[in-house]
């Protein structure tokens, strides 16, 4: 296994540097290592002019179309050459050394990536051994034998005894509209009929014998029509308790009517 | 019954690697010793015989696999899968945690220059990597180390199985020495020109320092 060949000398990904498609580069690490390992450049006297350069014109077409994220991730670089480019340009000592070249901490960098690649290059060629060797249980079980023909000898009972095993089918579900409609004038005759021969009608009587919601709607109705008629009254003890409906006493009413007036005209 | 017989047994029913712990309990007359070495006895009779299988060790686990020159006939059913293939992050990522165990996920995006969250995730879920403690710190961030599934994925005994730092084509290395040449370069440049300059000597208390300690 030689980890090293893919990474060094010639470059794996083209030789035109300045046509690269982003997509291929793991993150601006890669793509700076590309650039310089590409051209034959040596790592630690990087041209950062012209690698600048480079590194810009590869990211101008894609970076709005990149995730914000990983455009990030390529604009830090970007600032950090600019950022070299400048220090670069200040006076500087003569005699300069690693320590002071703005450039060090960069190659450092690159230079502990190219090493990681490599490490990439064992593990890739790792996996491709180890994915050459089997457990057990990888190749399947031999497909069942094939059914022999049989000539086909049925008799009527045969078939009739298979068909009879063949559940009935269960009968389907239908959905009808209620068929029958009350109206609240129905409620409210049936209502009078009752308090005529009674003296209080429990409301549930009004609806509980056909039991649909129509019946109690329609009877709910007739009550509260009726007492607005003063034709009845509704008592119910309590929340939920039991409803009475009482006949209402349509002369006290009145009586009462009269009153109120006379006494708003006294005033 | 021959222990190496009751050692292939359980190694031949076995669908995964087995440590040899776990091959041991196979018998109350076994133990790790014992069974390590009825592997090592089996590892040469299956030389010998030129068998299309050999025991191999993943991680701290013996499995009996096929040979690799015996893939090409093997993968002709459609049952047997192509051998994985990790994506450039995620290889990545565990080269960086491999070497750098136990590493934080702040550690990691230095060294790869972009963000390694959502491989890191990835990797815990498919158990290639795992929280191994808390780093010191603000925080205390989450430390990564790989796991016996890593090493079964790359048919690894140990990490040392991995060329150490320094076998690699020496980049690391490379750069020291690159740096101590332009030191002393500059030094030598100096003593040409006798000049006296005390900036760029900086770097020599420390040199001596280490010639002292050698």
């Amino acid at each position: 296994m030689s980890p090293s060949a893919p990474v060094r000398g010639a470059s794996p990904r083209g030789i035109e540097p300045f046509q690269v498609s982003l997509e291929r580069f793991e993150g601006p690490l890669d793509l700076l290592l590309h650039l310089i390992r590409s051209q034959d450049i040596d790592i630690f006297d990087i041209p950062i002019a012209r690698i600048t350069e480079q590194f810009v014109r590869a990211l101008e077409d894609e970076l709005e179309a990149m995730p914000i994220e990983r455009a990030g991730e390529f604009l830090e670089m970007a600032a950090t050459l600019v950022r070299i480019k400048a220090q670069l340009l200040l006076p500087r000592p003569e005699q300069p050394d690693w320590e002071e070249d703005p450039r060090a901490e960069l190659v450092r960098r690159l230079l502990e990536y190219e090493h990681f690649q490599d490490v990439v290059h064992v593990l890739e060629g790792a996996e491709a051994q180890r994915g050459r060797h089997f457990a057990k249980g990888y190749i399947e079980g031999r497909p069942l034998p094939a059914l022999a023909p049989v000539e086909l000898q049925l008799t009527l009972v045969d078939f009739l005894a298979v068909a009879a095993r063949i559940p009935e089918p269960a009968p389907p579900i239908v959905m009808r509209p209620p068929s029958q409609t009350v109206t609240v004038e129905e409620k409210v005759s049936l209502l009078r009929r009752l308090l005529a021969k009674t003296k209080r009608v429990s409301f549930d009587r009004l609806f509980k014998p056909w039991g649909t919601r129509a019946h109690a709607v329609a009877a709910l109705l007739a009550a509260l029509e009726l007492a607005r008629q003063q034709a009845l009254r509704i008592e119910q003890v309590k929340p939920f308790a039991s409803i009475w409906l009482l006949p209402g006493d349509r002369k006290q009413a009145q009586a009462a009517a009269a009153a109120a007036e006379t006494a708003e005209g006294a005033e | 019954m021959k222990v190496e017989q009751i050692v292939e047994a359980t190694l031949f029913a076995s669908q995964t690697p087995l440590t040899a712990d776990e091959v041991a309990r196979a018998d109350e007359n076994l133990d790790a010793e014992s069974v390590v070495g009825a592997i090592q006895a089996l590892r040469e009779a299956y030389e010998e015989s030129e068998r299309a299988f050999q025991i191999y060790q993943l991680g701290d686990g013996y499995q009996i696999l096929t040979r690799p020159e015996y893939a090409p006939y093997l993968e002709r059913f459609d049952s047997v899968p192509r051998a994985p293939h990790l994506s450039p992050a995620a290889l990545e990522t565990l080269a960086i945690v491999a070497y750098r165990n136990p590493i934080g996920r702040i550690e990691i995006e230095e060294v790869r220059g972009v963000s390694a969250s959502s491989v890191l995730r990835t990797l815990l879920d498919w158990e290639l990597v795992e929280v191994v403690g808390r780093g010191e710190g603000l925080g205390r961030p989450l430390l990564y180390g790989v796991t016996r599934k890593f090493l079964e994925h790359f048919g690894l005994k140990d990490l040392t199985d991995l060329p150490a730092p320094d076998e690699l084509p020496v980049v690391l290395g490379e750069l020291q020495q690159a740096m101590e040449a332009e030191l002393e370069e500059a030094g030598a440049d100096e003593d040409e020109e006798g000049v006296e300059e005390p900036g760029p000597k900086e770097a020599s208390p420390v040199k001596e320092a280490e010639e002292e300690a050698t």
